[in-house]
């Protein structure tokens, strides 16, 4: 490896050697403040550091990684995450665990798959990049040990998780006794040169779909979701609902457009029903749900429905509404989840619908952040879903997917209700039943507080004046 | 200087952020600064954008500056851009200028009321969406200001909420201006049909190429803008809400209610002027509708009582004036008395709001009388605006251009003597209703006790309106004394000059008829209500003028026709069909909705073995659809 190899490697070797670090940090017995204050810091270092390697890209590290402008948008936006999740760690944990520590070593490690998921264009750093994610994540969901659902979360995690990890491997190993190659370029080489689809090849495709839905809890492989939401910690929740499933969809999209995986019929009706029926049943499955951090598993399922309706065409258009989708479905879930973070106690977390009644008379700023999240979700003007949507259905117009484009829009309008229905809870009744503000960490709660405030500022900004990231975006190029 | 446009709207928008999410934590000190200060702030930038805008003209006759495009997919790229040319500029002089003195004068008038933050966020968002309505350059952002316009008029009728006519009166102002906007709405999505564009330069540059002189396009097109004009203006059918959005604080009717809002038709119809030349007919619609307006008008603001309700009345038959010099063609001369019209009827408005509270909210004239000598500045100040509103001759501004379009009336290619006719009557009942007014305000025996006497924070911005309403008249002067057009040169940029028929030489006689019919009306009035007031105990023994007493008073009974003619039926109707069948498909797509949702929901059951299955079953039908396909 050369010196500009491990140049271009900064961010990942950042985060490799957070997780260290922080392991040491702890070894030494520093407090829970002090961890997580460190690892902020460590975090707004791996983030910045994406800032110095871009007069390097395009930059190949062969054969696993590439760097590319598309790879540092997406580690750019799964490091902010983790970041956000970060902050608001501190005043949720605190309470709840004697000393949270090892979660910030989790942390980095689940960061730095996801990271690896967005840069691997070969098989063998997709598969080593989800399992340091898949590993991880099974600890932080059964983190809070005290609380039965977390270790339910976490054992049906784990067991469908090695399930859809095993689909995924055979399927890569059919493409490659197909292609002999597991990296993307070689194989869509041999595709080219190969006079008509095998079966071998397509079987080996629908089997990755397979592992790869399940990470990303499309329909039909979606009902873990409601349950790994519901009892994994709400910031945990977080991170699955953004970075995760990000840096997952990102890996299949270069996966897609380097071998260029939307010629296939068959692929691509096989993706089309997925997105149907991940829009509808999404949204009806939060319909009458109570509670709160399911009704946001059943909307990020939706969600993903919405992303594979900008990611079907596979033109330039595609990657601009997938990116700026991507973002604006980041910002949003992660206030979301701030929100429900803030609002838990130490015995529960802030998920009965009830619980959100007359919060708006008790704590009108953390009502109208929460509001305009779900405004975004829903898509309403001025908000950036608003924009990312709007993108989304430009890109399907324009391949003449007609029929999922209205799909789109009608189960948009069905998850318009659950949306509303959170937000008029919020302004309903007088007395809220939440307790006072917490006054036991109050320099955590209002940096947490602020922290969700720049997200909202951000949702609204990128959906008044979107151009300024569109422009950026322009330069994604995927092949 | 000019790029500093974008402040102009910007700095009352900051101030309206700030005032909504923070007021309530502000003191009421710093509410007056930022409120006031903003407004204040934008009046001097467009000052000095003023003056660079003519001391270095652009070449092209306007400014544009573009802020930002919103969102750029395919060929649909909104911008949000702002135009500056000699016409806006007038209009956001107004906007600006008298905007602050309003803001200065209510730190004053409303300096006991509780909701005193909410006063000001609501000023300043007005403020911010009429310069945006008047800034923009394309119609869609246009409508925005419109509707925004629209949407603070109501805020403000309805500010004190806590009486329950208040929110009536403004909710009617709300749905009758909605019965122009709507018309308005439909006459853009024509015009995006035809053009393929809103932005306002293209449509008119395009206008003349696609349309042929009194197209029937235009014509349709020319109308719906109309009805748009109509609604917001108050002109006839539209005008019944105006009298009632008296019930708003004084500053309000002054800004809102006299010299900005209710002339963005006028505004409306000045900037598409192509649109309306190309159609005879509908220009002919707009002069006969100002013309009747401004008559009936008239002699309803004769019976009121409420001092606020006959300037309100007074104010409808003002802007009647204007679109009959709109109707006639007289472009310049419709915006010129548009600018004396703001001076001297916010400053009335002003003054009436200072008497009223220093007589403890009394509205009622006929209680009021003797305050000359115990308010003389309320006193100067509220005679300078009647000698203007009446357009006494020679000294006052409101002679000036209310003279300008009595002579265009008859004397313009479309003028004619029967309009002409009308408005001359209209100038002797606006005489009438003026001095009418003034005696009984001011002469007379006092009848209600003086409670406080106004502020320098209210009476400075009097004086300073009071300057204007006497000397603005001055920078546009008749062609037979003087023959000075400053104004009117500035304004044929953008709108045309006004084709006469008649000779210039002719002018003379028609300003002396003018001047006849004011004296005669000030005389008339001085007759009856403070020279030999029996006479007016006679007329009121007769039935017949009772009767038209009444009759007047109503506002010619709009009010009752429209309770008969649409209230009623669509309350009948929607009576009969309480349970509305439309909404019996909604409730169906509900149903099924739900009962979707709870089968769906039995796939959730939560037991780990049915997840394995689902994940099976979906590799299964994949596998399947690729091996059969």
């Amino acid at each position: 490896m050369s010196g500009n190899d491990f140049f271009a490697l900064t961010p990942l070797l950042l985060l490799a050697g957070s997780s260290v670090l922080i392991m040491l940090l702890i070894a030494i017995k520093l407090s829970h403040r002090v961890i997580q204050l460190s690892s902020l810091f460590l975090f707004a270092v791996a983030f910045s550091s994406l800032f110095f390697i871009q007069k390097l890209l395009p930059y190949h590290i062969e054969p696993l990684l590439i760097m590319d402008g598309f790879s540092v948008f997406i580690m750019g936006l799964i490091i902010f995450s983790s970041l956000v999740v970060n902050i608001l760690s501190y005043i949720y944990f605190e309470e709840k665990e004697d000393s949270p520590k090892e979660y910030y070593v989790l942390l980095f490690l689940c960061t730095l798959g996801a990271c690896v998921l967005a840069v691997s264009k070969h098989f063998i750093s997709l598969f080593l990049g989800l399992e340091i994610l898949t590993v991880g994540l099974y600890a932080l969901i059964a983190y809070l040990r005290e609380r039965h659902h977390n270790i339910e979360a976490g054992i049906k995690y784990l067991v469908l998780a090695a399930f859809s990890s095993a689909f995924l491997l055979f399927g890569m190993a059919l493409i490659y006794l197909q292609t002999g190659s597991m990296e993307f370029s070689m194989i869509a080489r041999s595709l080219t040169s190969l006079q008509s689809l095998s079966p071998l090849f397509l079987t080996g495709l629908g089997m990755m779909l397979v592992g790869v839905g399940f990470k990303l809890a499309v329909v039909p492989f979606h009902m873990w979701t409601a349950d790994v939401y519901q009892g994994a910690p709400a910031p945990v929740t977080a991170f699955i609902a953004t970075a995760s499933k990000g840096g997952v969809f990102a890996v299949l999209f270069r996966f897609f457009i380097m071998i260029d995986g939307f010629r296939f019929k068959v692929v691509m009706l096989i993706l089309i029903g997925i997105a149907i029926a991940s829009m509808i049943i999404g949204n009806l499955l939060a319909v009458q749900q109570k509670n709160v951090k399911r009704i946001l598993a059943y909307s990020s399922i939706a969600h993903l429905g919405y992303l594979l309706v900008a990611f079907m065409p596979g033109s330039m258009m595609s990657i601009k509404a997938v990116s700026f989708y991507l973002i604006a479905y980041f910002m949003t879930t992660l206030t979301a989840f701030g929100i429900v973070t803030i609002l838990s106690n130490k015995e529960t977390d802030a998920e009965d619908i009830e619980s959100y009644k007359a919060l708006f008379w008790q704590h009108p700023v953390l009502a109208c952040i929460f509001s305009s999240s779900l405004l975004s979700l829903a898509g309403i003007p001025l908000t950036v879903g608003f924009v990312g949507k709007f993108y989304i259905l430009a890109a399907g117009l324009q391949a003449g997917l007609w029929v999922t484009a209205l799909i789109l829009v009608i189960s948009s309008v069905i998850g318009l209700y659950y949306y509303l229905r959170i937000i008029t809870i919020m302004f309903a009744g007088q007395k809220s039943i939440l307790s006072e503000e917490k006054k036991a960490n109050p320099f955590f709660y209002r940096v947490s507080i602020i922290a969700l405030s720049v997200l909202t500022l951000l949702i609204i900004w990128l959906g008044v004046y979107p151009s300024v990231v569109i422009s950026f975006m322009e330069y994604f190029r995927l092949k | 200087m000019n790029n500093l446009l974008w402040l102009v709207p910007t700095l009352p928008l900051v101030s309206f952020l700030i005032l909504a999410l923070a007021g309530k934590h502000v003191s009421r000190v710093w509410v007056a600064i930022i409120g006031a200060g903003s407004v204040s702030l934008s009046a001097i930038i467009t000052l000095i954008i003023g003056i660079s805008f003519l001391s270095l003209p652009p070449a092209t006759g306007n400014y544009s500056q573009t802020l930002w495009t919103w969102m750029q997919v395919g060929g649909f790229n909104p911008k949000i851009t702002l135009f500056l040319d000699a016409l806006s500029l007038i209009f956001v002089f107004v906007i600006t200028f008298i905007g602050a003195l309003i803001h200065i004068y209510s730190v004053g008038f409303m300096a006991d009321d509780k909701d005193y933050s909410r006063f000001f966020a609501c000023m300043n968002l007005f403020v911010f969406s009429m310069l945006l309505l008047v800034l923009a350059d394309n119609l869609l952002l246009l409508y925005l200001g419109w509707e925004g316009v629209g949407l603070c008029s109501y805020l403000l009728i309805g500010f004190w909420y806590e009486n329950p006519a208040n929110g009536y009166a403004a909710r009617k102002a709300f749905i009758i201006t909605r019965v122009g906007d709507t018309a308005m709405a439909i006459g853009l999505f024509v015009i995006f049909y035809q053009f393929g564009t809103l932005v306002i330069p293209d449509v008119l540059a395009k206008a003349p190429i696609l349309w042929h002189q009194g197209a029937y396009m235009a014509t349709i097109t020319a109308l719906l803008l109309l009805a748009g004009g109509v609604g917001k203006s108050a002109q006839l059918p539209l005008q019944t809400w105006l009298p009632d959005a008296m019930a708003g604080p004084s500053p309000v009717s002054a800004l809102i209610h006299a010299a900005t809002m209710v002339t963005a038709g006028v505004y409306l119809i000045a900037r598409m002027h192509v649109i309306f030349q190309l159609s005879p007919i509908a220009q002919m619609i707009v002069a006969v509708i100002g013309t009747a307006t401004l008559f009936i008008a008239g002699l309803s603001a004769l019976t009121q009582y409420d001092i606020k309700r006959v300037l309100a009345y007074s104010t409808i038959s003002q802007i009647g004036y204007m679109f009959l010099a709109l109707g006639v063609g007289a472009w310049t001369a419709a915006i010129f008395h548009f600018v004396i019209h703001a001076f001297f009827k916010a400053l009335l408005f002003l003054a009436a709001g200072a008497v009223i509270e220093a007589l403890h909210h009394e509205h009622n004239m006929f209680k009021m009388g003797g305050l000359k000598n115990k308010l003389p500045v309320i006193f100067w100040t509220f005679l300078v605006g009647s000698a203007s509103l009446a357009a006494l001759p020679l000294i006052s501004a409101g002679f000036y251009s209310k003279d300008q379009i009595l002579w265009y009336a008859w004397a313009s290619q479309s003028g004619n003597p029967l309009l002409w006719f009308i408005a001359l009557l209209g100038a002797f009942i606006t005489a009438l209703y003026t001095t009418r007014m003034m005696i009984l305000v001011f002469w007379g025996e006092a009848k209600t006790a003086i409670g406080h006497h106004p502020g320098k924070l209210m009476t400075v911005p009097l004086i300073i309106l009071a300057f204007f309403s006497l000397f603005a008249g001055f920078i546009e002067l008749p062609h037979n004394f003087g023959h000075f057009t400053l104004f009117s040169n500035l304004l044929h940029q953008v709108l045309p000059e006004t084709v006469l028929k008649a000779g210039i030489n002719t002018e003379l006689q028609f300003q002396v008829l003018a001047s006849l019919s004011t004296f005669g009306g000030i005389y008339l009035a001085y007759i009856f209500y403070y020279k030999q007031p029996q006479r007016i105990e006679k007329l009121k023994q007769s039935g017949f003028a009772m009767n038209l007493y009444f009759f007047w008073f109503s506002g010619w009974g709009f009010d009752k026709l429209y309770n008969v003619l649409i209230v009623k039926p669509i309350v009948f109707i929607a009576n009969i069909n309480k349970n509305d069948v439309v909404d019996k498909l909604y409730q169906g797509i509900t149903f099924v909705t739900i009962r979707l949702y709870q089968s769906l929901s039995f796939t959730q059951s939560g037991s780990l073995r049915w997840y394995v299955m689902g994940l099976v079953i979906g590799a299964i039908i994949i596998l399947s659809i690729q091996i059969m396909l």
